[in-house]
């Protein structure tokens, strides 16, 4: 019986009998979304932007503001560890009209997944003003004490030149004193900046932007 | 006893402790293991996420609940789907602009409340066959029992890892906290311990 | 060179490092549900590499070529499930016509694998980890695949000693599983840090 209705009865018939509640559902459900997000999706691109400023903001006090190189019409890429180049957020620390230093982001591998930093550096790019840890997953109670504050507070005012780590004795100069425990974190995080600071630096200087300084 | 099963208020009764206890999604009924075990490091995420969870059950709920006359069954795992990925969206991005830093903490396992069997199962099992009042009281006893189940195993975890529940101290000074249950071995052995209490205490019961 | 490079770390990366049972939570309920003989843990292990392999590429070309040039983000969650429930569902009628014998060693776990959250959570880690090119995208859920497949098919070696062991009552079944799962995982650790 059902089976001669099927026939007699259209296909596109059918087809809207057996699925109109799909329809009106999805339809509806889009429409709850789309509003869901034009609520709420300038407070989460804010959100996006407080964190980075904060992060920053405690590295380099005396900045307000931190502007994108983006804005500025510049584009810093860097040839990463594992290979490909990648567009590096770079930004300028401003008070009003003077600059107070760089920040960046830099990633890289860790012990247990990747590392996410945002550095700091002066505005001439000469010494490091320091990093904070954006993400990482690593040992707790270990490869963790990259962000603390003992081992961050290292990198203030060290040369931003090739880092290098020591086991043991005083951290002068560009030498910096590993965690004991984590070696392989302290080193991801060396490597890290060392890398993508040689890399920055000298594109910051080819597109003019430090001054006049050849270093 | 029966009498009293009989009467609506009775059902209600039943249904509310049924997720709390008897039928306990995560512990009797063995769903929703994946969030368990994630997000369980410390008693803050695990309350995020038993809320978000309790409120993605009681949309859904209501919603298949509304509409289990008009469900067409071949199509309804897909209406469920549908359904809950909406919701889960929603919660997602409630989290994200009003709590960032949980919601980088919780991650990927927010979107994954979709395939929380949990979910999915009551939508199935319950929602598409019974009325509103009974749906609604099905998915606030599930969600209680699913975020206090989560609670209890944060709580244990997050206390012998740094000696402080919901971020104030706790344990006295002299307690060398247990790095290992931060990790995912902590999580594992955790949880099955605690099962095995569970079985323990419902047999002497039975 | 270099691709192959990376595409070889990161197999094994995903495989034995950041293996998706042991480290990200992923997959735990028909790891505990089917781990119990050899055979059933291989079969359910081909069919979630075969599932998430096809499921990661479809995932990782409709958001890259649909979705984030449409602006359509906040369907993500939605398309993804949708796709991955489609592409199981077209899988198994594909395998039950024309592969009967492969039907019968692996097929009745695809439908319960579509709401596995591995699959959906790899595609989601995908996402997030911003992979950008296609062959990558393709590496790793294969890899994925592969890691659960390892991991379940030791589980179930061990569960089928366990059977003959003296297990206490009360931690029959699920809550030994864990706690092996649990000793397996610190014995995963030991891979940590070996790539750099």
């Amino acid at each position: 019986m059902y089976r001669q209705e099927v026939n007699h009865v259209p296909k596109i018939k059918y087809f809207v009998q057996q699925s109109w509640l799909l329809i009106v559902c999805s339809f509806f459900f889009g429409l709850l979304l789309a509003i869901a997000n034009a609520a709420w999706s300038p407070r989460i691109e804010q959100n996006r932007i407080n964190k980075l400023n904060d992060l920053a903001g405690r590295l380099i006090p005396k900045a307000k503001d931190f502007v994108p190189l983006d804005k500025l019409g510049v584009t810093i890429e860097v040839k990463s560890l594992k290979g490909p180049k990648k567009k590096v957020d770079v930004y300028k620390a401003v008070t009003g009209d003077a600059c107070f230093g760089w920040t960046f982001n830099a990633v890289g591998s860790g012990f247990q997944d990747k590392i996410e930093l945002v550095v700091a550096v002066d505005k001439d790019f000469k010494t490091i003003a320091g990093f904070d840890v954006l993400a990482s997953n690593e040992t707790p109670g270990f490869g963790d004490k990259i962000k603390g504050d003992e081992f961050r507070n290292q990198f203030k005012g060290k040369p931003a030149a090739q880092l290098e780590l020591i086991k043991s004795g005083e951290a002068k100069d560009n030498k910096i004193l590993v965690i004991s425990g984590a070696t392989i974190s302290s080193e991801a995080v060396i490597e890290i900046i060392n890398h993508s600071i040689s890399q920055v630096k000298r594109q910051m200087q080819e597109k003019g932007l430090l001054g006049n300084d050849k270093e | 006893m029966t009498k009293n099963s009989e009467t609506t208020a009775g059902i209600y009764k039943e249904t509310l402790l049924a997720g709390l206890w008897r039928e306990n999604p995560v512990f009797r009924l063995l769903l929703g293991m994946c969030p368990t075990l994630a997000v369980t490091a410390a008693v803050k995420p695990a309350l995020t996420m038993g809320l978000s969870v309790i409120f993605v059950l009681l949309c859904s709920n209501i919603v298949v609940s509304l509409m289990r006359n008009l469900l067409k069954p071949h199509l309804r795992i897909l209406m469920f789907t549908l359904t809950i990925s909406t919701f889960v969206t929603i919660a997602d991005l409630f989290l994200k602009a009003f709590v960032p830093r949980m919601s980088e903490t919780l991650g990927p396992y927010v979107p994954l409340i979709i395939v929380n069997c949990i979910i999915i199962c009551r939508a199935e099992a319950c929602a598409s066959k019974n009325s509103l009042a009974v749906s609604i009281i099905d998915a606030l006893g599930m969600g209680v029992g699913f975020t206090l189940t989560l609670c209890v195993l944060a709580g244990i975890r997050e206390l012998l890892s740094t000696g402080m529940i919901f971020e104030a101290k706790v344990m006295p000074d002299w307690f060398v906290p247990w790095a290992a249950m931060r990790m995912p071995v902590g999580a594992f052995i955790t949880l099955g311990l605690l099962l095995g209490l569970v079985n323990v205490l419902s047999r002497k019961k039975a | 060179m270099d691709t192959l490079n990376i595409l070889l770390v990161g197999f094994i990366s995903i495989v034995l490092i950041n293996n998706l049972v042991f480290t990200k939570f992923l997959g735990i309920c028909p790891y505990l549900g089917v781990s119990g003989r050899i055979d059933m843990a291989f079969g359910m292990g081909m069919a979630v590499t075969f599932v998430v392999t096809l499921s990661g590429t479809l995932t990782w070309l409709i958001d890259h070529m649909i979705l984030i040039p449409a602006g359509l983000e906040v369907t993500r969650y939605v398309c993804f499930i949708l796709v991955i429930a489609g592409a199981v569902q077209l899988v198994e009628m594909y395998v039950r016509k024309f592969f009967p014998s492969l039907y019968e060693s692996f097929g009745i776990f695809l439908p319960l694998i579509t709401t596995n959250c591995a699959i959906l959570g790899l595609c989601l880690f995908i996402n997030l980890w911003g992979i950008d090119n296609l062959l990558e995208a393709v590496v790793l859920s294969f890899g994925a695949g592969i890691g659960f497949t390892m991991a379940i098919c030791i589980m179930a070696g061990i569960r089928e000693n366990l059977n003959l062991a003296d297990v206490p009552d009360c931690l029959k079944g699920a809550p030994i599983t864990l706690i092996t799962a649990g000793i397996l995982t610190l014995a995963f650790m030991g891979f940590a840090g070996m790539i750099r």
